[in-house]
């Protein structure tokens, strides 16, 4: 039973801090979208955009992976 | 060299794939264990340190680099001419060049070289480290290994399964989820039956007697011992096949991106090598990013610029911990991943999952190599140049 509750509240507290994924996903969104909008109006810059692009993703990526991290740590670390 | 998929590749293809679904119907995938620090070899040290699989995983990844160096190099046209010399020298060169126009665009011209070099070291380790959870066997051809927690002195058995043989080779079972002795004796008559017509050896109604007795023998002087007597069961050389413990696999490989040993150390190396490039570039001057006094009496927003000089200075350090948790967990996720599917349903549907993560790879390593160009040739700017060239645009007009 007490093994029941701790990987209930494991289960629980992981997806909870999934939640932060959210924030990444958004910001994702928005730098993809914004960037596609500058290569369609402006092709010759397109690769500057996507570098710029990749690292702006890559960075916003970076805080969804922390909530990924901080839930693997829940589900596979505490014990 | 041209492939013929019209030909007979093709129907060995097929035919792979076939015998791929027949053995895994047969002998079920086992979803393994997961934990996220590399799992020790139960025998063997360098110099008194343990060796972990994720240490192996990149003692393998630099003989791949070694063998990449001794490839491409001895490829190369010696004597000056512009041939061809084959594929893969072909196409390490179109790689290599492109990159190197990448970071061109990136770095100043004058510290592009240091920084290519450190751009395409670490893109090769994190390429081919990435990459190495693509190949089969990495991460399922291992020792099997009781599974057993040392807690307070006492062994904990956990969950696992039964093994079997074929011709002296043990693999794990995935039809036989271990029980121990005393949930077999709370199991139904059925499921027992289920569990003997697969070929299980724990929990079988003959055997859960004995090990029953021997379990509750041990119980009754474990407790007149006390955990002394605990220890003396060494679960560390126990026979194989043994059905009294639960068996998993420990994998001889597993992938270096995976252990967060390996990730915090680039990412210590990569801000190591910013901060000395921009010691190179700069002097001693580079120190006034993070330390800057020299605004601070002069004009009454001079503390604004301490502040910054120390917000750059934490930016510096969770830069560390971004790099390594941004490898890290992109890879072990999308190991995981690979896992869960291949354990899902074993043929057709994690093949998609495997391409996915080939791109991940690249694009981590890409990632990794091009964040630590761009603070590099960020470091080799001082914020005061840009003061100076707007008095001087300013003078021009």
């Amino acid at each position: 039973m007490e093994e029941a509750v701790m990987l209930a509240g494991k289960a629980i507290g992981a997806g909870l801090a999934m939640v932060g994924a959210l924030g990444g996903g958004i910001g994702i969104g928005l730098s993809v979208g914004g960037a596609v909008q500058g290569m369609a109006r402006n092709p010759d810059h397109t690769g500057t955009i996507q570098t710029n692009m990749i690292l702006g993703v890559a960075f916003a990526e970076a805080v969804a992976i922390y909530a990924l991290v901080v839930s693997l740590i829940i589900l596979f670390v505490l014990s | 060299m041209t492939l013929n998929w019209s030909g007979k590749r093709r129907w060995i293809a097929l035919i792979l794939v076939l015998a791929s679904a027949v053995v895994m119907f047969n002998w079920p995938p086992v979803v393994p264990v997961i934990q996220l620090p590399g799992e020790i070899y139960p025998t063997g040290e360098i110099f008194g340190l343990p060796i972990t699989n994720t240490f192996a995983g990149s003692v393998v990844v630099w003989i791949l680099i070694l063998l990449l160096i001794r490839v491409v190099s001895s490829r190369r046209p010696r004597d000056g001419g512009e041939v061809p010399r084959g594929g893969f020298y072909n196409f390490f060169e179109l790689a290599f060049e492109g990159l190197y126009g990448f970071i061109g665009g990136i770095a100043p011209e004058r510290y592009l070289g240091p920084i290519f070099k450190m751009f395409m070291t670490i893109f090769l380790i994190v390429l081919l480290s990435n990459w190495l959870e693509l190949i089969p066997g990495i991460d399922s051809i291992g020792f099997l290994h009781p599974h057993v927690h040392k807690a307070e002195g006492h062994y904990e058995l956990l969950d696992g399964f039964d093994t079997a043989t074929i011709g002296g080779v043990y693999y794990v079972n995935g039809q036989c989820p271990w029980v121990s002795p005393d949930e077999a004796a709370t199991m139904s008559s059925e499921a027992l039956q289920a569990r003997a017509e697969a070929g299980c050896h724990s929990g079988i109604p003959a055997m859960a007697g004995e090990a029953g007795d021997a379990a509750a023998a041990d119980d009754h002087a474990d407790e007149a011992t006390g955990d002394d007597h605990a220890e003396e069961i060494d679960y560390h050389h126990m026979e194989p096949g043994d059905p009294s413990v639960p068996w998993v696999i420990l994998p001889y490989i597993r992938v270096p991106s995976t252990d967060l040993n390996m990730t915090l150390a680039l990412a210590l190396i990569a801000v190591a090598m910013v901060q000395v490039m921009g010691f190179r570039a700069l002097g001693p001057g580079y120190l006034t990013k993070f330390f800057n006094f020299s605004t601070l009496f002069k004009s009454p927003l001079g503390g604004i610029d301490v502040a910054v000089g120390l917000l750059e200075l934490i930016g510096e350090f969770a830069r560390i911990l971004s790099f390594a948790f941004r490898l890290l967990g992109n890879i072990f996720a999308g190991s995981i991943l690979l896992f869960v599917m291949s354990f899902l349903v074993p043929v057709i549907v994690p093949w998609p999952f495997f391409l996915l993560e080939f791109f991940v790879g690249i694009i981590q390593a890409i990632v990794f190599g091009l964040l630590t160009a761009i603070f590099m040739s960020l470091a080799t700017v001082s914020h005061h140049d840009d003061e100076h060239h707007e008095e001087a645009a300013a003078g021009a007009h």
